[in-house]
């Protein structure tokens, strides 16, 4: 298309902006202030195609859009000049100047456009878009979330409306109730239920808390959501206030995420300039009032008791449930805490009723979940799936397989708290119940593909030393049971371990999982159960043979030069500390003694003549 | 820039390829006339072959003839192996000379080198541009410490949301700062003390100018992150134990996730996310800010 009154999006969440997003939106800026008309420039959010980064996107007046992925600033320049007219007679002749000076160049900016292009309908794009189903992500990538108009323009705030104007609290429940939804933080209580709960605490100051502490490395779904859609998440924690009858609201926010945090606080002020919130709602009483906190960085402040006590200004350590943050939470009132992921289902449910929310998913896990796909996989990014869907449609239909053509391994659910489902399981569909009986957990929606390359022990150490550093230190058998296992693995990986070892770990596993408190220190045992049960062939080999068969282990490698070396140098010139000679057209050695498996050597052999070999 | 030596790059590009058109020029002359004249020397010998069937004593005019074409021929090919010459280096001086100016920034004024820079343009990385260093010691510490309690209370809960604030001012908390935090609010130094190290954002120690934040999530670490840190730390020579180089440069942190996991392995430097990166690639990153801002 081309014309007048097309609007040019540029994704800017922060992933697209550490794709260079911002050098795009500039020379898109520069080039339509050229063409004098016509040209709206908007920043969006993110769609969630992160491996195509930056993505721009042009929808005409006649409601056809266009997308382009991986662009460059040179590339948006073209797109400007594809689709938009100008109303400037100067930017006209120019660039019909240009044009034909661009013939002589490499076949003109209309071809070398056609390679950035994401035709949705076919290829790739379509089996990545074709198998989702938007509810949360329904807006992401297509609004600014920093404009409350474009949030309006789509249906906003106005299942808030509808329940203040329409529907009591009890009633609002039973739909959230009857859709069947569950929280999507990790543990997967019925949210429903959770409000019920919440609502019959005797009256008085009632909290709710919007849970954005995304702490589980290797999962971004709620800085996307917050970053791309903010007010989808303010609407839903005030329908969750006013179901419960909180008077009160609070985000915590990771510090991490510096941009959500921005953008909800900017959402806040927009909602409350519009009298969406507070005392200014046109016949109802229903006063909110929202407060948005930063996270100081610490995992375990993602559990909701600990949350709560870093709201308060103290060291975010958990502790004994019941009593319930229902029952007792922030500043000893009834406190409803929910995931991000969680309230922004909220909005759809409400608008659309519970009915086409519960027709989506399996028996007991409805609706959409969306995942952070990540690790060795050709599309990463964001997707939500309808609940059922196997790990390996995600994996090979959406995700488009593993990267550089190497064998699906496995993929790690859930992070720390998770664990990893081998390949030969695939077939697992997405659903509370069925993820949890592998051994790993839904989680909060962290996807890492793994491939024959990442060594198993060496992806359980990385988590355990991850909830070792992290444990809050409350509970001995979370504090100083991670700690022995941590060594335990440690000593594997570095090749030496001791008779005993395995039989060990597995024990301290269920110590520690059956002595700790708080969700960390109970699940903190589950990448390590999990590999031990699906790969006990690669703790062996580290065990007995001092081998890593994957080829990750440091202390178990060696780096090689093989016939294949044409003498060429690279690998010598890019070695830090010197233990390869340099000595042109001859085959090079890598000298074992200096070697420290940086692995530069592989990475700049163009002949792919240096291996990696496991005694 | 060096406007002069500009002016001249400029001046030689032109020259240059004023010469490629002369000399291309020439060579399609010579060419034509070489073609046009052909047929009338072949005509010619024709012409003195029938006359010699006839008369024999045109013989030695026909040897003169072939002569004649022969040296024409030779010339003609010496005069074009210059020009040719000519027209090779003209065009290569040509080339760098608008490279130069296309690379240093030139391109609006010269309109002909854009036909370089279309097939050369690489795809430029995200360019790291960082504030410049916070000053943090103007204001005295009272003073400051007075407005951040004015602003969050003086109450237990809000001793995170201070320390925060005064970690953003300082960049770390240093103890005076702390000391009169305990004075001003109903925080006690064993709260701030638990508090402190608790939580992983806060340090008792100044940091180096610019903070590189390794992330070492899942993602990234199945990615590599443990070699980036590592070359890193190697680079800047910063000893095992310590995490700022000696000239208080560069901080290299290992957090978890950033979250832009698909796009591991990421290092955030100031605030700014680059990712798909190589241990080298992400030196080279460090590099690009260290050369703008010397210490
Ligand atoms: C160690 C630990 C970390 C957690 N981290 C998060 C988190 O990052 N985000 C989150 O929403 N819930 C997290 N949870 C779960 C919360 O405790 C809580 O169950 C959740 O916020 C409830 O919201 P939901 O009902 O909407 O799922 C964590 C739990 C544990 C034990
Ligand atoms: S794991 Fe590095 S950004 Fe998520």
């Amino acid at each position: 298309m081309k014309g007048k009154g097309v609007e040019i999006r540029i994704g800017l969440g922060s992933c697209g902006i550490a794709g260079g997003a911002e050098a795009v939106r500039a020379a898109i800026e520069q080039e339509a202030r050229q063409a004098g008309a016509g040209a709206v420039v908007k920043a969006v959010g993110c769609n969630g195609m992160c491996h195509r980064e930056p993505l721009v996107e042009v929808a005409g007046s006649d409601g056809g859009t266009v997308l382009y992925g991986n662009v460059t600033a040179e590339a948006a320049r073209s797109i400007v000049r594809r689709h938009v007219r100008p109303g400037a007679v100067q930017a006209r002749l120019r660039w019909a100047a240009e044009r034909v000076a661009g013939l002589f160049g490499n076949g003109g900016a209309r071809a070398r456009l056609a390679g950035y292009r994401v035709d949705r309908g076919s290829g790739g794009a379509a089996s990545y878009l074709g198998k989702q189903q938007r509810i949360v992500l329904e807006n992401c990538g297509e609004i600014d979330p920093e404009s409350i108009d474009d949030y309006l323009a789509r249906e906003g705030y106005q299942a808030l409306d509808k329940c203040l104007r329409q529907l009591k609290p009890a009633e609002l429940i039973q739909i959230i109730t009857d859709s069947g939804l569950r929280g999507r933080g990790g543990a997967g209580f019925g949210t429903g239920l959770k409000w019920d709960l919440a609502r019959r605490q005797p009256e008085g100051d009632k909290y709710v808390i919007c849970n954005g502490d995304e702490g589980d490395p290797g999962a971004f779904m709620d800085r996307l959501v917050l970053e791309s859609d903010p007010h989808r998440v303010v609407e839903g924690l005030a329908i969750a206030a006013y179901a419960i009858g909180a008077a009160e609201g609070i985000f915590y926010i990771r510090a991490e995420y510096p941009l959500a945090v921005r953008r909800i606080r900017e959402a806040v002020r927009q909602a409350e300039e519009r009298g969406l919130l507070g005392r200014g709602i046109p016949g109802s009483d229903f006063p909110l009032r929202l407060e948005v906190r930063e996270g100081a960085g610490a995992f375990v402040c993602g559990e909701e008791t600990a949350l709560i006590r870093s709201l308060e200004g103290e060291r975010g350590t958990p502790r004994l449930r019941p009593p319930y943050p229902i029952q007792r939470g922030y500043r000893g009132r009834p406190t409803l805490v929910n995931n991000v992921e969680t309230l922004a289902c909220v909005p759809w449910i409400v608008r659309r009723g519970a009915g086409p929310f519960a027709a989506l998913g399996t028996e007991k896990s409805k609706g959409t979940k969306v995942f952070a796909l990540a690790g060795k996989i050709n599309r990463g990014g964001l997707v939500e799936v309808p609940m059922g869907i196997t790990i390996r449609e995600v994996v090979e239909d959406i995700g488009g397989g593993i990267k550089d053509g190497r064998k699906f391994k496995a993929v790690q659910l859930g992070g720390p708290s998770g664990g990893c489902i081998p390949a030969r399981l695939a077939g697992t569909p997405i659903d509370y119940e069925a993820l949890a009986s592998t051994g790993a957990i839904m989680g909060s929606g962290g996807l890492v593909v793994l491939d024959d390359s990442d060594c198993m022990v060496d992806l359980a150490r990385f988590f355990l030393r991850f909830t070792q550093s992290e444990s809050c230190g409350k509970c001995t058998f979370c504090r100083i049971g991670t700690k022995r296992m941590l060594e335990i693995l440690e000593r594997l990986c570095a090749g030496q371990g001791r008779s005993g070892d395995l039989e060990n770990l597995e024990l301290l596993a269920g110590h520690a999982g059956r002595g700790s408190l708080c969700g960390l220190g109970q699940t903190a045992p589950n990448p390590v159960l999990t590999t031990l049960r699906y790969f006990p062939e690669e703790y062996k080999a580290h065990l007995l043979e001092k081998r890593c068969p994957a080829g990750r282990c440091t202390a178990l490698i060696r780096y090689q030069v093989t016939a294949g070396c044409t003498g060429c140098t690279s690998c010598a010139q890019v070695c830090p500390v010197k233990a390869i000679a340099y000595r042109p057209y001859e085959r090079h050695e890598i000298d074992q003694d200096l070697c420290t498996r940086c692995d530069m050597c592989r990475q700049a052999c163009q002949e792919q003549a240096i291996e990696v070999v496991s005694p | 820039m060096n406007q002069t030596l500009h002016q001249r790059v400029r001046w030689a590009a032109w020259i240059a390829a004023a010469a490629v058109a002369v000399c291309v020029l020439l060579l399609t002359i010579s060419y034509a006339a070489a073609r046009l004249q052909a047929p009338r020397d072949e005509k010619t010998v024709a012409e003195l072959k029938r006359k010699v069937r006839e008369d024999a004593s045109f013989a030695p005019r026909i040897e003169a003839e072939h002569k004649r074409i022969t040296a024409a021929l030779q010339q003609r090919r010496k005069r074009d192996d210059v020009i040719a010459i000519v027209l090779l280096l003209a065009a290569s001086l040509f080339v760098a000379a608008a490279k130069w100016l296309a690379a240093c920034g030139g391109r609006r004024q010269l309109p002909m080198d854009r036909l370089v820079q279309l097939k050369a343009a690489p795809r430029q990385g995200p360019a790291l541009t960082l504030p410049a260093a916070p000053g943090g010691a103007e204001e005295p510490h009272q003073a400051f410490v007075e407005r951040i309690v004015e602003q969050h209370g003086r109450s237990r809960e809000a001793a995170i949301p201070i320390l925060q604030a005064i970690q953003a001012h300082y960049r770390y908390l240093p103890d005076e700062a702390l000391k009169l935090v305990c004075e001003l609010t109903e925080i006690t130094p064993a709260q701030i003390a638990g508090s402190s190290s608790f939580y992983s954002q806060f340090r008792r120690s100044p940091r180096g100018r610019h903070v590189v934040r390794v992330c070492h999530g899942t993602a990234c670490h199945v990615a590599g992150a443990r070699l980036i840190t590592d070359e890193l730390r190697r680079r800047l020579e910063i000893p095992g134990g310590a995490d700022t180089d000696a000239q208080r440069l560069f901080t290299v942190d290992e957090v978890a996730c950033v979250g832009c996991c698909s796009l591991a392995p990421v290092i955030m430097v100031d605030g700014q996310t680059v990712g798909k990166l190589t241990p080298t690639g992400a030196c080279d990153a460090l590099d690009g800010i260290r050369s703008p801002s010397p210490a």
